[in-house]
């Protein structure tokens, strides 16, 4: 079994990995994965000794410390105990010998096998890997790309080691051999020990007990892959996620916000505050740092102090840019290494129950939506929907239940709570009042907020207008809600609810007046809002296709009672509930296989 | 919200109209006094037509009844004034508070305007006013004391209706206190229906003013347009109606319909959505 303690690898004064520490027991599977930088190549070079940095901890096999190994030892016990597949090995095969030959090489150099014997082996191998028998004596260059892959996996096994490390075994391959090889790679588990080294997460999900995510050196969290690849608590592995394209998830691809690694001298983290009108010191600390913050977390020796994610990280807190948090590990071996405990619920709705008169609105609706999420509150009109929202902001005094925000319960709501949670009404044109202009409208949070005279925040309405795709001229700045349309309205409706940059913005039906298309441009504007500062959107909606394709997660509401809640795709799939499955056969759909109609 | 009050006045017949009316009777109301002579003073030359020396002749006691006209301007005006705020004020008020207190308050106030309005107000201010020969500034009061509850019904009704408007609430969900809400979002849209409840109460104050003066109940040396109906009435059987009768019962229409016409072209002006779009 291979157990790595505390491994540091430097080259000069770059930190490629800092004080990593994972097991792999015999015969599982672990998957490393992270972007591209991460370290996962510097990882399994590493292991096998191939690497020219300077290393700190422990690598233990099998109780040995390879660190503490003579160079002659490592090289009798690599290939014949820890095997290396490397990334485009396919590369490095020799040009000029055939792949029989070449399989049949480690075991005769490490003196395994009589040539025969071995050459008897590599057939087998081959064939095994599923290779042709006929390209057994092919010359690399007129193999495919996963012929070679598999000739690599074949020569890997040549010396039956303990432990295979793979890194991007699937990189560069299409979608049909890329699962040949996966199938392959799973043939092999229980035979011998998989370490996995890449950024196809699904290839992770496919073949690994266990999943580490790696992020610039240090792993951030770890557990098994069920729990890490389709419930990642680390603000990390969910942008991974949601940036990786699959056939499970229905939302759209976001991004995560900065840059992994920094240019000389340049802000390698977030845009500071591009959506952050109102540069408010937070109460709670949740604000990102600018780069008046932190001056010099990028090089290679302040990457010791802090999370190394925290630039990026859009719930980071006060000891986030300067304390490392541990990899602390939870129930069921799932780790985690966040200040915060993974992301955190930004909004949790306590059995609220509300009734009027002999109508039960709400009857004891239990949700929680995490930072940085969008979560759709889906059912028919009269399910109790808009009555939800109107309890979160306040407007309606529950019977029973307590809403609780960023893991405070909710007492009052002050101008701290409206400043953080903001709600865009379902009728966007009565709810600008029509006496003020548009200016007014937009700046009235504002002028609540922080004073001032309203000319003072022409500026700032401006810029939110034109986020929102609207006209900022004078001429629209004087506009009152009755000369403009109603996608206009909603549009400086949302623009308001923005102005505060809020944490949480609770969105009644916030397109139900517009078009497809600019239904289309506000949600990709929401969402990247989202991925820029971990928006979290409370949407209200009865439009389950729109959900699916801007939410994480779905709840389902039915006569004021949640009746079905989770993931988005799975909800849209195969939803339990016989009313879930109303609203999905509801949905609007093209109708397949009548093109000809 | 940017008014410009005089273009909308003078931009509409109605406003042209009531504005130059009410101007007339205001100026008289201010000036006039000061450039005719005492009312209340007697002459020896009774019961005389127009003439250079008095405009619209004199009465029964030969006083002046051009100067009782200007004179009966102020009165009527100043009532008009005092009767409408003081009564648009408690309106504003007791039907504000009892929309956005609700529950037992709301009950309570609602209770009390049910209870004045059952009264029969007329009779009451009759009985009143003759039994304390009440002075103008009494009479202001008795006309607020029974003219509140309509308009303050109408003021809650609206309060309940706007304190639940998307825009009311959403001017909430930006931390807006309670203050700032009432100021910004409430009373801008009840302004209305204050001022229509104001030309309302001012219009019923005039002529309950001149109707009480023609029952001659209420201080009977006071000089204003009802008096000079009742004086002109018992001398019908002379021409002297004619300068004596119409000039105060013209003037009482007069200012009455200065302000009906006022009312309408005030109250949309208030309204936006009322209003003309003057973009260009």
């Amino acid at each position: 079994m291979l157990r790595i303690e505390e491994l540091t690898v430097r080259f000069g004064a770059e930190t490629v990995l800092d004080r990593v520490t994972l097991e792999l027991p015999a015969g599982a599977s672990l998957a490393v994965v992270g972007e591209s930088g991460a370290g996962k190549t510097t990882l399994g070079l590493a292991v096998t000794g191939l690497t020219v940095g300077r290393l700190q901890g422990r690598i233990l096999w099998g109780g040995t410390d390879l660190l503490t190994l003579p160079p002659e030892e490592f090289r009798r016990l690599r290939w014949n105990e820890i095997a290396l597949v490397l990334q485009h090995g396919g590369d490095n095969l020799h040009p000029g010998l055939t792949i029989e030959q070449q399989v049949t090489e480690p075991m005769i150099e490490h003196d395994r096998h009589k040539p025969a014997a071995a050459r008897e082996r590599a057939r087998r191998l081959l064939r095994e890997v599923g290779l042709a028998p006929e390209k057994h004596r092919a010359f690399p260059h007129t193999l495919s790309g996963g012929e070679r892959q598999q000739a690599l996996i074949a020569m890997a096994l040549a010396n039956d080691p303990g432990l295979i490390i793979l890194d991007e075994p699937t990189s560069g391959l299409d979608t049909v051999t890329r699962r040949d090889i996966l199938a392959l790679l799973h043939g092999l588990s229980g035979r011998c020990a998989l370490l996995l080294l890449t950024h196809d997460l699904a290839a992770a999900s496919a073949l690994a007990g266990r999943t580490a995510v790696l992020y610039r050196g240090q792993v951030v969290e770890e557990g098994p892959s069920g729990k890490v690849l389709r419930g990642p608590r680390h603000p990390y592995t969910r942008g991974l996620l949601r940036a990786y394209p699959n056939m499970t998830t229905t939302k759209d691809l976001q991004g995560i916000p900065g840059r992994a690694h920094r240019t000389h001298g340049g802000h390698g983290g977030l845009h500071p505050h591009t959506h952050d009108y109102t540069h408010h010191p937070h109460p709670h600390g949740t604000h990102r740092h600018g780069p008046e913050a932190d001056p010099a977390t990028g090089d290679g020796r302040s990457r010791h102090r802090g999370c190394p994610f925290h630039p990026r990280c859009t719930q980071a807190v006060a000891p986030c840019p300067t304390t490392r948090p541990p990899l602390a590990g939870e129930e069921d071996g799932h780790r985690l290494a966040c200040h915060r405990g993974g992301i955190v619920p930004l909004l949790q709705v306590r059995g609220i129950s509300k009734r009027y008169g002999a109508v039960r609105a709400l009857e004891q609706v239990t949700l929680t939506l995490y930072e940085g999420e969008t979560l759709a509150v889906v059912g028919q009109s009269g399910s109790g929907k808009t009555t939800l929202a109107n309890v979160i902001m306040g407007l309606t005094a529950p019977e029973a239940g307590e809403v609780w925000l960023e893991q405070e319960k909710v007492a009052r709501r002050d101008r701290d709570f409206y400043r953080r949670v903001q709600m865009v009404f379902q009728d966007p044109a009565a709810s600008i009042s029509h006496r003020h202009t548009v200016l007014q409208a937009v700046a009235e949070p504002l002028l609540l907020h922080l004073g001032g005279r309203l000319q003072d925040h022409t500026d700032t309405v401006r810029r939110v207008l034109e986020e929102v795709q609207l006209p900022s001229d004078d001429l629209f700045l004087q506009r009152y809600p009755h000369h403009m349309s109603g996608g206009e309205n909603q549009r400086v409706a949302i623009a308001r609810a923005l102005t505060l940059g809020p944490k949480l913005l609770v969105a009644d039906e916030p397109t139900s007046a517009l078009d497809a298309s600019i239904q289309a441009k506000i949600f990709r504007l929401l969402l990247q809002l989202q991925e820029e500062r971990g928006l979290a959107l409370l949407l209200i909606t009865h439009d389950l296709a729109l959900a699916r394709k801007v939410c994480d997660r779905l709840v389902v509401l039915q006569a004021g009672r949640v009746i079905e809640t989770g993931p988005s795709d799975q909800i849209t799939t195969s939803p339990v509930h016989p009313h879930t499955r109303t609203l999905v056969a509801a949905a609007p759909a093209f109708c397949s296989g009548c093109e000809n109609k | 919200m940017h008014i410009d009050y005089q273009r909308a006045v003078t931009s509409s017949f109605q406003g042209r109209t009531g504005g130059i009316i009410l101007g007339v009777v205001a100026v008289t109301a201010l000036c006039g006094p000061a450039l005719v002579g005492s009312p209340a003073t007697p002459s020896p030359a009774v019961l005389q037509p127009p003439s250079a020396a008095y405009p619209l002749g004199t009465n029964d006691f030969g006083q002046d009844l051009f100067a009782q006209l200007v004179h009966g301007a102020r009165l009527s005006l100043a009532v008009a004034l005092g009767a409408g705020l003081l009564t648009v004020l408690t309106a504003a008020l007791i039907g504000g508070a009892a929309g956005l207190a609700r529950g037992w308050a709301d009950t309570v106030l609602m209770r009390l305007t049910d209870a004045v309005l059952a009264m029969p107000a007329m009779v009451v201010i009759i009985v009143i006013a003759a039994y304390f020969q009440l002075g103008p500034a009494g009479l202001v009061l008795v006309i607020t004391l029974f003219g509140w509850p309509g308009t303050a019904r109408v003021v809650r009704a609206q309060t309940l209706t706007l304190r639940n408007k998307p825009h009311v609430l959403a001017a909430r969900t930006f931390g807006a206190p309670g203050g700032y809400v009432l100021y910004r979002h409430i009373l801008p849209d009840l302004a209305p229906i204050l001022v229509v409840g104001f030309l309302q109460s001012a219009r019923r104050a005039v002529f309950l003013e001149a109707g009480l003066a023609f029952l001659g109940i209420g201080d009977p040396t006071i000089v204003s347009w009802g008096a000079m109906i009742q004086g002109a009435l018992r001398f019908f059987y002379l021409d002297a109606w004619l300068w004596w009768l119409l000039p105060p019962a013209l003037a009482i229409a007069a200012t009455i319909l200065s302000f009906t016409l006022l009312g309408n072209i005030l109250e949309a002006l208030l309204d936006p959505r009322l209003r003309e779009v003057r973009h260009a």
